[in-house]
């Protein structure tokens, strides 16, 4: 945990002037730009092996994103579920938790939201409706993750293995709310129709933003972005400023010492499944209040939903670096890339799924080269602790209190 | 009682596909390393192994049965190549390793259509009807009245888990390499202490383990389908590491875990006019698996112990 060692050392005497929070972050920046051209330079093999040029592919994945019309648009638009996603995996991680489940508690939040959207338009009123169907899903993605939350507190039943059971669970329960109680019953009579929900009522979408952004008609562009980027700022503010967060980061470092110190783990292990089951609750509300909406319509759960977002957001999330603001730059830098799959067989002759195996070199080497660098710091900083101590204790015979603190 | 039988057959397949699988993760966590790339080593085997079942029997022409065995090797080999992704991540890297389990995971499905691009010409699957082994009936059993469709034509594979199950006990239980890999993943530093070194065994797990989920994987398209489809595993690489749990890590008792869940995986297929079934939405069926090891795991019945050091790496240094 960079965060919970990242104590400066106060005292007279340092050996060197560098503060021990920018080591730390000059070190991770550099791991981070390592690994994006290791990634680069590997991508580059395989461009080479197609036949292709690079530079030349890397460029029209960057134009399609930046330039392009609707680019900036569509590439916010597919952040957003990404953004949720990963915040709900950082924030269990924070308290040393594995949640695999977002997946699954996301597919389930899809359902219980589309139950909300189709069954309270009459109760709620309005933009209520809005409101209303977004708590719906929270409340499922928090009912879903309380389980692997419970069984683990409980029985001690390890959450990542309980949460990859959850998810083959989830894919079945929204296939059978799709055949049975949601199934639609307006289809357009003679007209074969794919399996899905109703359509919901107009007011249950997400307005659009593009507009206001001069994006132009970008339909997919919603108030659900600022929605996610309000849920990592809170999410900042609980890992930071909250008890919660505190006790999180506590029993993440130490499980033992936490427990010695007064926190109950179960407690704390309980609250970060249902934050995070709330936040997964949101993954799923771009495709279905937006995507799938129109200007008139409020969009519908199909048997052919967007899955997988719950994986991807574990690897935004690494790319992150499990922090909240760095996920909103990761999960945009991820939609970049990912806006590149359609442009790439129209203007080259490589492969959409180059990008999908470009974006897995990059989530691997920064896994390593993030990996490697916290050790090499974490060595340092014990080597600076003991070198110090070694300077102190020849200068002068009692060490200052300050020191004391840090070594303990 | 024929159309249990053909539930039976059914069952025959999945537990072919689950067992082998199984047998995959069984070796890597064994040694320690949790692998939960079992469903992305899978995809690679399918897409790899169809392909070889086609280049080598229909294209070069060398017919059946040697294009389907090229096609199984060719799975099997390409599973073990793309897990020493998984081996160089968590093994020499010491990185998490579910994280590069689910990196895994998600770069299989992208590669699986790259891969089918260059293969096939398209991207989602590849023309039916590929050469694959003769089916064949066992004999006597497919004899019973009624009952004998279960074992009447069968891909010979089907057999392969039967003849494996005891080299596998017998390795892991009756061979140095064997202890040596089952002590690393009990106490690595123990094992480190007696001068045998863990990373070397557990490359080799975890290649293994590539090589059983590949060829599992290859079983399914060239066998089972006859073609490469997207998507075609259908999540039974997670359904092999419930069984695994299930079976406490055992390649033995692996064998009725895996028959188990492949029957659940039979019943809305081959028993649906049964009454008691019908009264059952098949998709509370087909999630049995998981809430089974769920049920499992909680301790409710019974008690599964994993290896002590499995996934050591990820159980102190989250973050």
């Amino acid at each position: 945990m960079a965060t919970t060692v990242a104590a400066p050392p106060a005292a007279g005497g340092v050996t060197r002037s560098r503060p021990e929070w920018l080591e730390r972050a000059v070190g991770q920046g550099l791991a981070l730009l390592l690994a994006v051209v290791i990634a680069l330079a590997l991508g580059s093999v395989i461009i080479i092996l197609y036949g292709e040029n690079p530079i030349d592919v890397y460029e029209t994945i960057l134009r399609s994103a930046t330039t392009a019309k609707d680019g900036p648009a569509w590439v916010l638009a597919a952040a957003t579920p990404l953004i949720f996603s990963a915040l709900a995996v950082s924030i269990c991680f924070k308290g040393g938790l594995f949640n695999i489940g977002v997946e699954g508690q996301y597919l389930v939040a899809m359902t219980t939201a589309a139950w909300a959207a189709l069954h309270l338009g009459g109760v709620l009123p309005g933009p209520l409706l809005m409101w209303g169907v977004l708590l719906f899903g929270m409340l499922g993605g928090m009912a879903y993750a309380a389980v692997p939350g419970a069984l683990k507190v409980k029985t001690g039943a390890h959450e990542v293995v309980t949460t990859i059971m959850m998810n083959g669970i989830a894919v079945s329960l929204v296939a059978y709310a799709l055949n049975h109680p949601l199934r639609y019953t307006n289809a357009p009579v003679g007209q074969n129709v794919d399996l899905r929900t109703n359509i919901f009522p107009a007011n249950a979408k997400v307005p659009d933003l593009g507009h206001v952004f001069g994006f132009g008609p970008a339909p997919r562009f919603s108030w659900l972005f600022p929605i996610a980027v309000v849920a990592a700022l809170i999410v900042w503010f609980i890992v930071k400023r909250m008890r919660l967060g505190y006790e999180a980061r506590a029993v993440g470092a130490s499980a033992g010492s936490a427990q010695a110190g007064g926190i109950s783990i179960g407690s704390v292990q309980m609250k970060l499944f249902l934050i995070s089951g709330a936040l997964a609750g949101l993954v799923g509300m771009q495709q279905i209040l937006v995507n799938n909406a129109s200007t008139s319509t409020g969009g519908y759960l199909p048997q052919n939903y967007e899955a997988t977002l719950g994986f991807t957001g574990i690897a935004v999330a690494f790319l992150g670096q499990n922090n909240p603001i760095g996920i909103v730059f990761a999960a945009i830098f991820w939609a970049a890339l990912s806006r590149g799959e359609s442009i790439l067989p129209i203007e080259t002759n490589m492969p959409r799924e180059f990008v999908i195996i470009l974006q897995g070199i990059l989530i691997m080497s920064v896994v390593i080269t993030y990996t490697l660098a916290k050790r090499r710091l974490d060595r340092r900083q014990t080597g600076r602790v003991i070198a110090e101590e070694e300077a102190i204790e020849m200068q002068q015979p009692e060490p200052p209190p300050t020191i004391q603190e840090v070594t303990a | 009682m024929s159309k249990l039988g053909f539930a039976v057959s059914i069952a025959f397949t999945y537990f072919t596909i689950i067992y082998l699988t199984g047998i995959g993760g069984l070796f890597s966590e064994r040694s320690g390393i949790v692998n939960i790339g079992l469903e992305g080593l899978m995809i690679i085997g399918t897409v790899t192994g169809s392909f070889g079942a086609y280049y080598f029997g229909a294209k070069l022409g060398w017919g059946v049965p040697a294009g389907p065995i090229m096609g199984l090797l060719l799975g099997m080999a390409c599973g073990a190549a793309f897990a020493s992704i998984h081996a160089l991540a968590t093994v020499t890297f010491k990185i998490d390793h579910i994280v590069s389990g689910v990196v895994i995971n998600l770069v299989a499905v992208g590669l699986a259509r790259f891969l089918s691009t260059i293969f096939f010409g398209q991207a989602t699957q590849s023309d039916p009807g590929q050469p694959h082994l003769h089916v064949i009936s066992i004999p006597l059993l497919s004899k019973i009245p009624q009952f004998g469709v279960a074992f009447q034509g069968l891909s010979p594979f089907v057999l392969f888990p039967f003849l494996i199950v005891f080299p596998v006990w017998w390795v892991l239980n009756r061979t140095r390499w064997g202890l040596r890999l089952r002590s690393a993943g009990e106490n690595p530093e123990a094992t480190r202490a007696v001068g045998v070194a863990v990373a070397p065994l557990r490359w080799e797990a975890v290649l293994l383990s590539g090589a059983f989920a590949g060829l599992s994987g290859a079983f399914l398209s060239v066998e089972i389908v006859n073609n490469w489809r997207e998507g075609q595993t259908l999540g039974l690489g997670f359904i092999a590491l419930a069984a695994l749990i299930l079976s406490n890590w055992n390649p033995v008792r692996l064998m009725g875990a895996a028959f188990l869940f492949g029957f659940a995986q039979a019943i809305p297929l081959a028993l649906r006019d049964w009454p008691i079934i019908r009264s059952i939405p098949e998709q509370f069926v087909n999630m049995t698996p998981y809430v089974v090891t769920i049920v499992v795991l909680a301790g409710f019945i019974g008690k599964v112990r994993p290896p002590a050091a499995a996934g050591k790496a990820y159980e102190g240094t989250t973050t």
